[in-house]
C-alpha cells in the first residue's frame, strides 16, 4: 500500500524477483570481485565480475558466475584499449544485462569482498541508471575483517592478505582468480574471528 | 557459461593419478562440482567414526596427516602432500571412517563428490585401479611401498578382510598352525613339535579345534611324571582352547589373553569352537606387533641380509622418531634408543661385509664419529667414521690395511644404500686417511693435540667425539687414555679448540635479528646446525675433555654432567642443555617436515612463539661463550 511512497511498482520485474527472495534468510556467501577503470563511482565503470560460493565453509566451484561488460562506449571515448574485452573467452555482456544477471546470481546471499563496499557503491550507481533500488545484501569485507583480527587499522591490500595467510600464490589475473582467493581468505578469517 | 576457475583447478588436477586418466572435458566436469575446503592447522576433516562423507579428497595445498588409533595411541599412517588423494573409504565400504585425517600445516583441500566421480571409475578401469592402490596404501602404510600391487588385489574388497589390514597388518600370526587327532600320543607329538620348532600344536577333532597343547603343558604333566610318556593326547591337553574369530583386533586378542590367562589363541573361520582352525595368535605375534617397538627394529636389524631390508628398518625408526616427537617424550631418551638403533645398523652393515670378505686378519675397532658418535641423530645425514687396527709386522702391513679399506669400502657403500650420505670430507674409514694402524692413529692423535693447528687446519674436531661401534673393544680404551693423557695440562689444544668453538658466526646480530642465509640456495633461511647446535656441541666437547669426563659423547649428557662437576657455573651447563635439546627439536621438526637434513631453518614459517622459544634457545649460548673465554686464554690461534 506504500507503493506510491517507495516507486516501487515501477521496479522492472528481475528487481521485484530480487527483493522477494529477502524474505528468507540465506546461508549462502557471495565472495564478489570487481574490476572496475577507477576509484571514482561517478565517473569510472564496471569492466568485469568474478564471483563464487561459499556455502556450510565450503567453496562451490561450480556456484560461480564470471561476466566482462562491453564498455565499448566509455573506453572510446576515453581513448582506452578494448583489447581485453575481445580477447576474454568469458562471457560477454553490455551493461545492464549484465548487472541483471548478477543481481539474479546473488540473490539474498551475504556478499564479501575485498573493499567490498566500494563495489556495492558501483553497482548501485549501475542500479540507479536501471531504475532499480540499492543493493539489500549484507556485506562483509576481509579488509576489516582481518583488521579485526589484527586489531589494527593500517590498510592491508589483498595481496598483503594473501601473503599473510600464506595462501597458494596461483596465478591471478582475472576477476574471477581473485574472487577465488578472497574465498579462501574469507574462510580462513571466519574460523578465526570464530563466527558462523 | 565458463569457468576459469574450475579450468585452473582442472589444470591442477591433470598432472596427478587418477585424473591424469581423464580427458579435459572430464576434468572441467569433475572441477565444476568440487568443493574448496580450508583447514587450519592442526583441524581435523573428518575423525575415526565419523559417518562418512559424500566427497572424497585431494590435497590442493599443505599436508594432511592420516592417522589411526589403535592401543590408544595415534599412529601415523600416511602424509599427504598436495597432489594426493585420500578419503576414498566412501567409495568402497558403507561404515564409518577408520582413519583421523588431520592438517599438519594450514592446508586447502579439493572435495570430489563421489556421485560425480563414480561414473569416470566405472568407465576407466585406470582410475578404478589407481583409486583401490591408494585405498590400499592409505590404510595402512608400514608395508613396504613394493607391496602395494599385492594388497590391492587380495585384501581391500571385502570388509572384514579390510579389517584385518587395520589391525594385523605387522600381526604375522601362525596360518599352518602344527594339528594332532585326539588319539595321538605325547611322545610323539612332542617329537612333531620338536621338529616343527613350535610350542604349541592345536588338537583337533574333524578340523575343529577341542584342545591346545603347548610346551608347558609337557612340563606340568609329563615331565614331573604324573602322565606316562605314552598317553594319548586328550589326557594332557588345555581344553577348551580360547577360540577367535580372523578379524580380531590386536588390542583384542590382547584382552583376551589376560583375561582367559593363556599363551595362545585359535584362530577359526567364525570365532567359535565349531568351525576350521585358521591359525594360532602367540603372545609373541602380539608383541610383535606393538609397531615400531625399539626391540624388534633391533633384532630386525640383526637379521637383515642386504642393504634393503636394512633401509626398510631405517623407515621405520624415522616413523618412531615422529611419533615418539608427537607425544613428548623426553628428547635424550629418543636420542638414546636411536643411537642404538643406528649402532646396530652400522654394526650389521660391517658384519654384512665381513661376511662377504672372509674373517678380518687382525683385530680391529670401528667408530663412529660426529652426530653418531655423540648419539644425536635423528635424520639421515652423513656418515662419519674412522677405523684402528692392531699393529702388525711390516711385511703384511700393506696386505692388512688393504683388506680393511675394502671392508669399509663396502660397508660404507652398503650405509649409503641404506640413506646415509657418504660424508663431504672424507670422514670415513674407507679413506686412507682414516683407515691406520693402532701406532699411526696414536701419532695422529698426539700430532693433533700437540700441536693443533700446525698444518692440521682441515682436522675436524668432531674426531674427539668417537663412539665404538664394532670389534675389539680394548682399542677404545687405549684411545680414551691417549686424548685425556694428551690434554691434562695441555693449553695449546684448549686454545685450539675454544677457538674453533668460538670462530662461528653469530646466530643472532646486533638488533637481535637472526642472521639468515645471504646467498646460496638457502637465502633467507636460518642455519640452525652452524650457528647454533654447533657451538653448543663444541663446547660441551671443550669442558667434557677438560673436564676428563670419559665416555660421555652426548651433548645434551655432557652438559648434565658438566653441571655437576663444576657446580660453580651449573647454572649456565644447564641452561646449555636445555637449549640444546630445544634447538635439536626444532632441527628434527624441520628435517622431518621436508625430509632433509634440516640444517637450514625458514624462519618466516615459525609461529611467533616458536620464533620467541628459538630466540632465547639461542641466548646460552653467549653466556657458553664468556665462560670458555674466561676459562682457557685463548691466545695462539685469535
Amino acid at each position: 500500500m506504500l507503493e506510491w511512497l517507495t516507486g516501487s511498482n515501477k521496479y522492472p520485474e528481475f528487481w521485484k524477483l530480487y527483493l522477494a527472495k529477502f524474505e528468507t534468510k540465506s546461508n549462502r556467501y557471495v565472495i564478489l570481485n570487481t574490476e572496475t577503470t577507477g576509484l571514482n563511482p561517478k565517473k569510472d565503470v564496471i569492466l568485469s565480475f568474478g564471483a563464487i560460493g561459499v556455502v556450510n565453509d565450503v567453496v562451490r566451484i561450480g556456484d560461480n558466475f564470471e561476466v566482462v561488460i562491453l564498455q565499448y562506449k566509455y573506453l572510446h571515448d576515453n581513448g582506452m584499449s578494448n583489447e581485453f574485452l575481445i580477447e576474454s573467452k568469458l562471457t560477454k555482456l553490455a551493461e545492464y544485462p549484465a548487472i541483471q544477471s548478477l543481481v539474479d546470481y546473488i540473490g539474498n546471499a551475504v556478499l564479501v569482498g575485498h573493499r567490498i563496499h566500494f563495489d556495492i557503491e558501483m553497482i548501485n550507481d549501475v542500479l540507479e541508471k536501471m531504475e532499480c533500488g540499492k543493493l539489500k545484501n549484507e556485506a562483509l569485507d576481509v579488509e576489516i575483517m582481518h583488521q579485526k583480527l589484527m586489531d589494527v587499522a593500517k590498510p592491508f591490500s589483498l595481496d598483503d592478505l594473501i601473503k599473510h595467510y600464506k595462501l597458494p600464490q596461483a596465478e591471478r589475473n582475472s576477476a574471477s582468480d581473485d574472487a577465488y582467493s578472497i574465498a579462501l581468505l574469507f574462510l580462513k578469517l571466519k574460523t578465526r574471528l570464530g563466527f558462523k | 557459461m565458463g569457468n576459469s576457475i574450475a579450468e585452473n583447478i582442472a589444470n591442477f588436477l591433470k598432472e596427478y593419478a587418477p585424473f591424469n586418466y581423464l580427458n579435459h572435458e572430464e576434468l572441467i566436469q569433475v572441477a565444476t562440482s568440487i568443493g574448496v575446503v580450508n583447514l587450519d592447522k592442526h583441524k581435523n576433516l573428518f575423525q575415526i567414526n565419523d559417518k562418512l562423507h559424500d566427497s572424497f579428497y585431494v590435497v590442493a595445498s599443505g599436508v594432511i596427516t592420516l592417522t589411526v588409533i589403535a592401543d590408544a595411541e595415534e599412529t601415523l599412517l600416511n602424509k599427504c602432500y598436495p597432489g594426493d588423494v585420500f578419503g576414498l573409504r566412501p567409495f568402497f565400504a558403507k561404515n564409518n571412517y577408520m582413519m583421523t585425517a588431520k592438517a599438519r600445516e594450514d592446508s586447502i583441500v579439493y572435495a570430489i563428490p563421489i556421485s560425480t566421480f563414480k561414473p569416470f571409475v566405472a568407465q576407466n578401469p585406470q582410475v578404478l585401479d589407481f583409486l583401490l592402490e591408494s585405498f590400499a596404501t592409505n590404510t595402512r602404510n608400514p608395508f613396504d611401498k613394493e607391496n602395494r600391487g599385492k594388497l590391492i588385489t587380495d585384501n581391500v574388497y571385502t570388509e572384514n578382510q579390510q579389517n584385518e589390514i587395520q589391525y594385523f597388518q605387522s600381526l604375522a600370526y601362525n596360518k599352518t598352525p602344527l594339528k594332532v587327532t585326539i588319539t595321538a600320543i605325547a611322545k610323539d607329538t612332542a617329537q612333531l613339535m620338536t621338529e616343527n620348532l613350535m610350542d604349541n600344536v592345536i588338537v583337533t577333532e574333524q578340523n575343529y579345534p577341542i584342545g591346545i597343547i603347548t610346551d608347558s603343558d609337557f612340563r606340568s604333566k609329563i615331565a614331573n611324571g604324573r602322565f606316562p610318556l605314552i598317553s594319548t593326547i586328550d589326557k594332557i591337553m588345555s581344553s577348551p582352547v580360547i577360540t577367535v574369530p580372523e578379524n580380531v583386533s590386536v588390542a583384542e586378542a590382547q584382552l583376551l589373553l589376560l583375561k582367559h590367562n593363556v599363551t595362545h589363541l585359535c584362530v577359526t573361520v567364525d570365532g567359535s569352537d565349531k568351525s576350521d582352525v585358521k591359525g594360532v595368535i602367540s603372545e609373541h605375534d602380539l608383541i610383535v606387533a606393538q609397531a615400531n617397538n625399539p626391540g624388534v627394529l633391533i633384532k630386525e636389524i640383526k637379521r637383515s641380509l642386504s642393504p634393503k631390508e636394512l633401509k626398510m628398518v631405517r623407515e621405520k625408526l624415522t616413523d618412531l622418531i615422529q611419533s615418539s616427537l608427537a607425544k613428548n617424550i623426553p628428547i635424550p631418551h629418543i636420542y638414546n634408543i636411536s643411537g642404538e638403533i643406528i649402532t646396530a645398523i652400522i654394526k650389521r652393515s660391517i658384519e654384512l661385509s665381513i661376511l662377504d670378505l672372509g674373517s678380518p686378519p687382525a683385530r680391529f675397532a670401528w667408530f663412529s664419529i660426529g652426530s653418531q658418535g655423540r648419539k644425536e641423530q635423528f635424520l639421515l645425514t652423513d656418515q662419519d667414521s674412522f677405523l684402528v687396527f692392531e699393529d702388525v709386522a711390516a711385511e703384511n702391513y700393506r696386505d692388512v690395511k688393504d683388506y680393511f679399506l675394502k671392508l669399509a669400502k663396502r660397508a660404507t657403500a652398503i650405509l649409503e644404500k641404506v640413506g646415509y650420505e657418504y660424508c663431504p670430507n672424507g670422514h670415513m674409514a674407507s679413506n686412507m686417511l682414516w683407515c691406520k694402524s693402532m701406532s699411526d692413529w696414536m701419532k695422529q692423535f698426539n700430532n693433533w693435540m700437540k700441536t693443533p693447528g700446525d698444518k692440521s687446519n682441515d682436522i675436524s674436531s668432531i674426531f674427539f667425539d668417537y663412539e665404538f661401534v664394532f670389534g675389539e673393544s680394548k682399542i677404545e680404551d687405549s684411545l680414551n687414555d691417549l686424548v685425556f693423557n694428551n690434554s691434562k695440562n695441555n693449553a695449546l689444544f684448549f686454545d685450539f679448540l675454544g677457538n674453533d668453538a668460538l670462530r662461528k658466526h653469530p646466530p643472532l646480530n646486533f638488533f637481535k635479528k637472526f642472521n639468515l642465509e645471504e646467498e646460496g640456495e638457502n637465502k633467507g633461511k636460518f642455519d640452525i646446525k652452524n650457528k647454533a647446535i654447533m657451538p653448543l656441541v663444541d663446547g660441551a666437547r671443550l669442558f667434557a675433555i677438560s673436564f676428563n669426563l670419559r665416555g660421555i659423547n652426548n651433548t645434551y649428557l655432557r652438559f648434565k654432567q658438566l653441571a655437576i662437576v663444576d657446580p660453580k657455573f651449573s647454572e649456565i651447563y644447564l641452561n646449555c642443555a636445555d637449549a640444546f635439546l630445544i634447538l635439536s627439536k626444532f632441527r628434527t621438526l624441520e628435517g622431518l617436515k621436508n625430509d632433509s637434513n634440516g640444517n637450514y631453518i625458514n624462519v618466516d614459517e615459525l609461529s611467533k612463539p616458536d620464533k620467541e622459544r628459538l630466540r632465547n634457545a639461542l641466548g646460552p649460548m653467549r653466556e657458553l661463550e664468556e665462560l670458555i673465554k674466561d676459562k682457557f686464554q685463548l691466545t695462539q690461534f685469535s
